[in-house]
């Protein structure tokens, strides 16, 4: 069993899949990201797979994305050490055999949705788990605008926010749409053993104006179902659907969280819409709209986190309506003790 | 202020049966497809779901490719003595046929290790073939030991063979009953047995386990409740808080716990009733915890933090549930 530090990785799962990237930044280049205790190196070989190898060179501590890609082989930029797409080395400068030993670790891959999807933990297992379908990100119906924050907080910390929708009225009251301004309509919480789904069905509201004008139909009321899904550690998303009377338009919040280690992460998150999908202005001002939200939710994140840090875990007091969180949690616990780290019940998390 | 709910409930879908086939005597394996287009949850492996059977309600592993978004697969044993939930699996669910599929939740994970030894009895088999498919693709090493009554009465036996040497097949009628004390001989330091078969398995792998090895290697399921010979003690009532619903009430002698917070408007899971699903586990906070459980070990028992609603109860005077 591991113990778990700080700002150990220990509890972070690694058995999962994690959206590092997005195709269009892989290409024929070397590219450094940050994952899931370390860095990785990300490339496209000649035929076009995405190769994932660990970035750090077996020799000395260098990261292999500074150095040269050479065909399907990268080549250390400080010693030369030169290595396939396996991670395994070929070649190095100095003698004619290769040393015992000299090889990096190497990911399973995945593209899908235009996004790469790279595994972090035992590689055999990587094929016995389904990567997530997001097809709102690339379908002909939908338009995308998107973005990148850094977080210095837990990836747990950010599902629990996600999980509670709540959340958004306090964090970001100038964009919480009217629907949750008053008592929140019943929860219901559907759970299995690797997801959680929630949903609220809330009475006739108005829309928030940006959409009614993106929409083109004025001041408009509808009924709005909101469902979110927690898929993995890496994914969670929301689906906003607005039956406005004369249609209902679609909105998808795709949230990717990688976590760095237990308490920093990434997150990029994305908001598709099939309304107004040519409208350059409309993705424009969605874009700046959220990529306000997800700064707020940013540094609500960091504050939660930094009281964690600095004073601790502390008891917590739960409502009902925190049940989704709280399954959350106990499908991280069992993931995490699958991996052979064992975690008390109030540790997780923070 | 209108009052809100929440409600928790497990994920639920009415699949249709894609395919029966005989892979053993007296062992049905079904295909369940999903028809609504919406795909069906994942699951890893030593998962289970409920099937709804008219009246009843059963519970069976997941022994197909948890890859699958399709359709799910179990393989069920007819048990004639049984109260008749594999009678109706085998005599009402024909091709074409619908079946509610509650779940897939799982008590009994695969845990990672370098090394694996798998011991199945009988249809016990089923929860550890997706395990074994896990342990091999991960380059640990293992070894299955697989009886049963006859060879004819064992399934996926063809399956098996593929993995040569790391599996043995032990019918009972030809080489008796397992030898676990020789099976299980030499307790490897990051190594985990997991069990899952007839009651009499499940109880003298227990008792070899006692000797030699460490006290969370053993991994095992039960599809029956443990027959319990300790003294039980005549039910008592007990004060149950459940501290996040701000709720207190008094259990009478004849309530379960799990139908005191189900009476009190709580949302609470559970399936089996019995003791034996895990559905219905919750934390405890305070109050000595009467477990009357076949879910969790003896050490788990002991640390009086956790247990199983539908049938345990409370020494003490008072229970405090995380609820």
């Amino acid at each position: 069993m591991t113990t778990v530090n700080r700002t150990s990785t220990a509890a972070v799962p690694t058995d999962c899949w994690y959206a590092l990237t997005t195709s269009a930044e892989v290409d024929r280049h070397l590219l450094a990201v940050r994952a899931v205790g370390g860095p990785v190196l990300l490339f496209r070989t000649q035929d076009g797979a995405v190769v994932a190898l660990e970035d750090r060179c077996a020799h000395r501590a260098y990261p292999l994305s500074a150095g040269t890609l050479d065909g399907d082989q990268v080549r250390c930029g400080l010693c030369g050490f030169v290595y396939d797409a396996d991670g395994q080395c070929v070649s190095v400068p100095t003698q004619p055999r290769v040393p015992l030993g000299a090889h990096v670790a190497s990911y399973p891959t995945r593209e899908r949705d235009g996004l790469v999807w790279v595994w972090l933990g035992e590689a055999g297992r990587a094929r016995l788990h389904r990567v997530p379908g997001l097809p709102w990100l690339t379908d002909a119906g939908w338009a995308t605008v998107g973005g990148t924050v850094p977080i210095d907080a837990g990836f747990l910390l950010l599902h629990e926010n996600f999980a509670d929708v709540t959340q958004i009225r306090f964090v970001a009251p100038e964009i919480a749409p009217a629907a949750l301004a008053g008592a929140p309509p019943p929860l219901e919480v559907v759970v299995t053993e690797t997801t959680v789904e929630l949903s609220r069905t809330f009475p006739s509201s108005p829309l928030p104006p940006w959409q009614a004008e993106m929409l083109g139909i004025g001041a408009a009321e509808g009924e709005t179902v909101q469902r979110g899904f927690f898929t993995s550690p890496a994914l969670w998303t929301d689906h906003w659907d607005v039956d406005h009377g004369a249609g209902t338009a679609r909105l998808r919040f795709t949230q990717l969280v990688t976590p760095f280690d237990e308490r920093r992460s990434r997150l990029h998150w994305r908001v598709s819409r099939d309304f107004a999908i040519d409208d350059p202005g409309a993705g424009d001002r969605m874009h700046a709209m959220f990529g306000d939200y997800y700064a707020r939710v940013q540094a609500a994140m960091e504050t939660a986190q930094a009281v964690l840090d600095t004073d601790g875990p502390g008891p917590e007091v739960n409502v009902a309506a925190d049940v989704a969180a709280l399954r959350v949690r106990d499908i991280v616990r069992g993931m995490l003790a699958e991996e052979g780290v064992a975690l008390a019940r109030q540790h997780l998390g923070t | 202020m209108t009052e809100t709910r929440t409600t928790l409930r497990e994920h639920e879908a009415e699949l249709v049966v894609a395919s029966v086939t005989a892979v053993a005597d007296g062992v049905r394996e079904l295909r369940l497809a999903d028809v609504s287009g919406s795909g069906l949850p994942p699951w890893t492996p030593g998962a289970h779901v409920d099937l709804v059977l008219g009246e009843l309600v059963r519970q069976y592993s997941l022994c197909g490719d948890p890859t699958d978004a399709t359709s799910y697969t179990v393989a069920v044993l007819r048990e004639p003595e049984s109260r008749g939930g594999s009678v109706f699996v085998h005599e009402q669910l024909a091709e074409g046929a619908k079946v509610t599929v509650r779940g897939p939740r799982n008590h009994f994970p695969l845990v990672s290790a370098d090394s694996y030894r798998f011991v199945a009895g009988g249809i016990g088999i089923t929860p550890l073939l997706p395990m074994i498919a896990e342990a091999d693709a991960s380059g640990a090493d293992w070894h299955l030991t697989y009886g049963g009554r006859t060879r004819g009465s064992m399934a996926y036996t063809d399956h098996l063979a593929g993995y040569g040497e790391r599996v043995t097949f032990a019918p009972a009628d030809e080489v008796g009953l397992l030898d676990l004390a020789t099976i299980l001989a030499s307790p490897g330091p990051r190594t985990l047995v997991y069990c899952c078969g007839p009651e009499p398995l499940l109880a003298a792998i227990e008792s070899v386990c006692e000797q030699g090895w460490p006290s969370d290697a053993l991994h095992l399921e039960r599809f029956a409740a443990k027959v319990s010979d300790a003294p039980v003690d005549a039910e008592r009532a007990f004060e149950l808080v459940l501290a996040g619903s701000g709720v207190t009430l008094q259990v009478p002698p004849d309530k379960s716990v799990f139908d005191m917070i189900q009476d009190a408007g709580i949302s609470v899971l559970g399936s089996c009733h019995e003791g034996i699903c895990g559905t219905c586990e919750q934390a405890v906070l305070e109050g000595e915890v009467d477990h009357r459980d076949s879910v969790l070990n003896e050490s788990e028992q002991a640390a009086n933090d956790a247990m199983m609603v539908c049938v345990s109860r409370c020494l003490s005077d008072r229970l405090v549930l995380d609820l």
